[in-house]
């Protein structure tokens, strides 16, 4: 499952790369964290507890950021199981100023499966996105507070 | 194929189910036909602390007219609504729509509100709500409040419902006597949730369209109203050519997401489809009716 998107942040590039870099930003902001432990620099232990309405899964994993190529680029990878089925995604970031903020695009490669694949087929794409979506708004609301 | 544990309760009174859902907050479920909530357990999808049941609430199993409005309490089975000589004569779009609800077997113990309550982003109840401007009625810690199809719905299987509060009934609102409705949709097996589908009621006076109204399901993560589409309608004249610009402006307005079953392209253009035969058909029927 291939999702895409982009969003405008108000603010420049240094600053939002510094927060999709700052492991406190990504606790606060990804939906349904419960714990993000940092193992290395770049490297987390996390457990997630995602789904919509009565329907949650708990998925633990690891999240890894590479690829980096400051202030611009990175490649981030999710992995993660649980009694609901596992998934696998691999996000690329890429932002380029744009006027006085910066234009970020995102790019994303899931894979989902087990019992919630099969099952909730019809809407994971939309939920994916959604949870995506929650993500970036939240950074948006939190720029320039304490990066 | 069994749920995980759960504390069951089976209060007799509204006021005992709100008394559990304001001690239980998220953790509790209510269960009425259990048709979705069910499996989700069975299959360990949820997994509800406890469940309300509130099957042994006989004040909630009503379905009468109010003026211009079909009341349909929380217990209300889909096939009582859909067998209901009222449902057929005042409110058809309901009627037409409760029929490719699931199969028999899933009606006769699933509710009307239930579905609604359920919020799926395929389901025909919630387009049918939106489509006639319906409400919810909602009893919680605060007192009852109505709530309006489009601020009930708010994304997959997500409502403006507070944990706390408790669906008493849905309001339909009944056609006006000259309108004529279509309900389409396209499913991959019959029974199945649909790839797409399409509520429309339609009333044309002296030759122009009085009202259109447009519901529209699984093209988005809630039914919608083609709003710029029915206002597009207003006061022109029927005819075929009028539908095919329908179903252009319903694909314009429409953003709907692909999976396994079908392409977002495909859901639109069948989106398209739909709307301009359904259209067509209320259409031959406000004729008959005038």
């Amino acid at each position: 499952m291939k999702l895409e998107g982009t969003n405008t942040l108000a603010a420049p590039i240094e600053t939002v790369w510094k927060m999709i870099n700052d492991p406190d930003a990504l606790r606060r902001c990804t939906p349904g964290l419960k714990e993000l432990k940092e193992i290395e620099p770049d490297h987390y232990e996390a457990t997630l507890n995602v789904g919509i309405a009565a329907v949650k899964g708990t998925y633990k994993g690891t999240l890894t950021i590479s690829d980096k190529r400051a202030p611009s680029h990175y490649m981030l990878v999710l992995e993660g199981s649980g009694g609901t089925g596992f998934m696998k995604g691999v996000g690329l970031v890429d932002l380029e100023p744009q006027g006085e903020g910066t234009l970020l695009k995102w790019t994303g490669d899931m894979q989902i499966g087990g019992l919630i694949a099969g099952v909730g087929q019809r809407m994971l794409g939309g939920v994916g996105k959604m949870l995506i979506g929650q993500f970036f708004k939240c950074l948006e609301q939190h720029l320039g507070e304490d990066v | 194929m069994k749920p995980a544990a759960f504390e069951y309760h089976a209060p007799d009174t509204v006021e005992e189910a709100l008394g559990l859902l304001e001690a239980h907050g998220d953790q509790a479920k209510v269960l009425a036909g259990g048709q979705s909530l069910v499996p989700l357990m069975n299959m360990r999808l949820a997994r509800p602390a406890v469940i309300v049941d509130i099957n042994r609430i006989h004040a909630l199993d009503h379905l009468t007219p109010d003026g211009d409005a079909l009341r349909v309490g929380a217990l209300c089975r889909q096939r009582s609504a859909e067998r209901s000589a009222i449902v057929a004569a005042r409110c058809p779009l309901l009627h037409a729509a409760l029929q490719l609800v699931g199969h028999v077997q899933i009606r006769n113990r699933g509710t009307v509100v239930g579905s609604l309550a359920h919020a799926d982003p395929a389901a025909e109840l919630t387009a049918v709500l939106a489509a006639l401007g319906g409400t919810v009625t909602a009893v919680g810690p605060d007192g009852t409040r109505t709530i309006p199809a489009d601020e009930f719905f708010v994304s997959y299987l997500t409502t403006s419902l507070d944990p706390r509060e408790l669906l008493t009934e849905a309001r339909f609102p009944t056609l006006p006597e000259d309108a004529g409705w279509s309900w389409m949709e396209i499913a991959r097996r019959h029974g199945d949730f649909a790839l797409a589908g399409v509520g429309v009621v339609l009333a044309v006076r002296r030759g122009r369209i009085a009202e259109a109204r447009i519901g529209l399901t699984g093209v988005g993560p809630t039914p919608m109203r083609a709003v710029r589409t029915e206002r597009a309608l207003a006061g022109r004249a029927p005819a075929d050519a009028l539908w095919t610009e329908a179903a252009d402006a319903v694909r314009e307005e429409i953003d709907p997401e692909g999976d396994i079953h079908a392409s977002a392209e495909y859901r639109r253009h069948v989106a398209g489809v739909l709307t301009r035969r359904a259209l067509a058909e209320a259409c031959a029927r406000t004729a008959k009716a005038a």
